[in-house]
């Protein structure tokens, strides 16, 4: 690896946060002091690396992508959404009380302590991503937190199975779906009314990768990640693995709790007009994530020493429920595509790494484009597709700029 | 034998007292003194770490009506959206006035801000749709069904 680096001059590190819409290749009249072109204010935060701070208030921050150059990513890259207040630290984990109840026929109100003893421990390595990661990319924008990609990280999980807690509870078959609360304070400071509360399908909640988790990474879950115990459902919106839980209510329909219906974590049925303030009858549910590719190395806006002939990249790419089949590099903006070497993933809902060593045939300009393919053979658009009010699912053909000196 | 002047006295006597008061900046007649201990940071190496409830949390953050940019209506824009949330997220966004007037209603109905005058309401559109229209163009720029 260091000998790999040793071919870069600089690293350009204060343009990787600027959002990079592939757009901006194709369209000849983006506006040039666009605010997203500006370098981002970073996180200063004990415990956190230097994100790009997306709100204060909430705390929104997300990964750089030169930031998750990783194979499991640490604690402190990983991204923070917050939809409410920081609730207080809690002075004994072990007793925090989570409730099951609902469609269930023994409801249940077990501590943390009982959770852990009672119930087998797993640990997998599994992507959390916002369910807007992406956003950014959307012309005209759309409305919420201004995604690039770094919405989204692979850490090493350690809880018990949703599943496993569902079957002590035995489920009723009126049972069809969840709603998950946590302790997150509203950002009015109330604490009576949940800040959001977002469910699944049945069948996704007794997915074996579906947990409650209580450490990340071997460690106890920081505050910041949902301390002491937050829900992981892994390739799905980030808004269902609700942090610091305290109740998943089982469900004989849809759950309707805030972040349910309208335009909330949903993507239009028909398309709409991009811009246009579209229909709520016409949204579905947004499942499963799209298909993603980031490459992490080198950053976006690295020199190239004179003379370098060849590019040694690598990245991550990731598929929400599905894998990853291939991922494509290209430096000619999609006249000629180069085949990645694409690593399986530690376990199902992990990110794969992938890697190419690119030939650059002269010195001078060059955006490397990487898209991915996923195992049902859908494949990253040229531009983020499907526009929806509140932007989800932009999953655009990602792309660093690199310079070769002459 | 020379007379001793009143100007020796004073010249010796303030030379003196020159000397002495160096040698006293400088240490040389003063003993040794411990270092000053505050006495709280004694006292928190023996008791037992305190729980502290906000540690973990985000730091605090403030904003203040002129980090909205300029015009009519900046303040009670500011006043009525930050009560909840910050001016960046605000900031971010590039919506015309319909979409705006689609935010204004899903923090109302999804997100519990508190009713508005229509006056009001109107004044902070107004502002918002001016202040941070569409800005990414891009390739609908010309969309024939806008």
């Amino acid at each position: 690896m260091a000998s790999r680096r040793n071919v870069l001059k600089g690293v350009g590190m204060a343009t990787i946060g600027a959002s990079l819409p592939i757009s901006g290749v194709l369209a000849q009249n983006a506006p040039a002091a666009a605010p997203a072109a500006k370098a981002p204010k970073l996180l200063e935060m004990e415990g956190k690396a230097k994100l790009a701070v997306l709100g204060d208030r909430p705390l929104v921050a997300e990964t750089q992508a030169a930031l998750m150059d990783d194979d499991v990513t640490p604690t402190a890259k990983l991204f923070v959404r917050n939809n409410g207040q920081v609730p207080e630290a809690t002075r004994d984990p072990k007793a925090w009380k989570i409730k099951v109840d609902g469609e269930v026929n023994t409801p249940l109100e077990i501590t943390l302590g009982d959770l852990m003893s009672r119930f087998p421990n797993v640990t997998y390595q599994l992507v959390l991503e916002c369910g807007g990661n992406g956003r950014s990319f959307f012309e005209p924008e759309a409305r919420g937190n201004q995604w690039t990609n770094g919405g989204a990280g692979c850490p090493q999980w350690t809880g018990v199975r949703l599943a496993d807690v569902l079957k002590a509870a035995g489920l009723k078959s009126s049972a069809v779906f969840t709603g998950h609360y946590g302790a997150d304070p509203t950002l009015a400071g109330e604490t009576d009314k949940p800040t959001i509360s977002r469910g699944m399908p049945i069948k996704k909640a007794m997915d074996e990768h579906t947990l409650i988790a209580f450490k990340l990474n071997g460690q106890d879950l920081p505050l910041i990640h949902g301390a002491p115990v937050r829900l992981i459902v892994p390739g799905w919106a980030g808004s269902l693995s609700t942090k610091w839980l305290t109740r998943i209510w089982v469900r004989d329909k849809e759950h309707d709790g805030p972040g349910m219906g309208g335009f909330s974590y949903r993507t239009p049925r028909k398309p709409i007009v991009p811009g246009s303030k579209g229909d709520e009858k016409d949204m579905a549910i947004l499942e499963s994530m799209p298909v993603r590719s980031v490459i992490t190395f080198p950053a976006d806006g690295t020199k190239l020493a004179a003379g370098t002939k060849k590019l040694d990249l690598r990245g991550n790419a990731w598929a929400g429920d599905w894998d990853i089949k291939t991922v494509d590099i290209s430096i000619d903006a999609g006249k000629t595509w180069r085949s990645a070497k694409v690593n399986p993933p530690a376990n199902k809902f992990a990110w794969q790494r992938f890697t190419a060593s690119i030939d650059l045939p002269s010195s001078g300009y060059y955006e490397v484009w990487s898209r991915a393919t996923d195992s049902n053979g859908v494949t990253q658009p040229f531009l983020a597709t499907n526009w929806n009010p509140q932007g989800y699912g932009a999953n655009p053909i990602s792309r660093i700029r690199v310079l070769v000196e002459s | 034998m020379r007379e001793i002047t009143v100007t020796h006295v004073v010249v010796i006597t303030l030379t003196a007292t020159f000397v002495l008061l160096g040698l006293d900046r400088a240490g040389e007649l003063r003993p040794n003194r411990p270092a000053y201990v505050p006495p709280a940071a004694k006292s928190a190496t023996v008791a037992a770490p305190e729980h502290d409830p906000d540690k973990g949390k985000p730091p605090p953050h403030n904003d203040k009506p002129e980090d909205l940019p300029d015009g009519k209506g900046r303040d009670v824009t500011f006043y009525t959206c930050t009560a909840c949330h910050g001016v960046a997220l605000i900031k971010a966004q590039g919506l015309t006035r319909e979409l705006w007037d689609s935010t204004f209603d899903l923090m109302l109905e999804k997100h519990r801000m508190p009713p508005v005058p229509a006056a009001e309401r109107g004044e902070i559109l107004d502002y918002l749709a001016a202040t941070f229209p569409p800005r990414r163009r891009g390739r609908g720029d010309d969309n024939p069904f806008k």
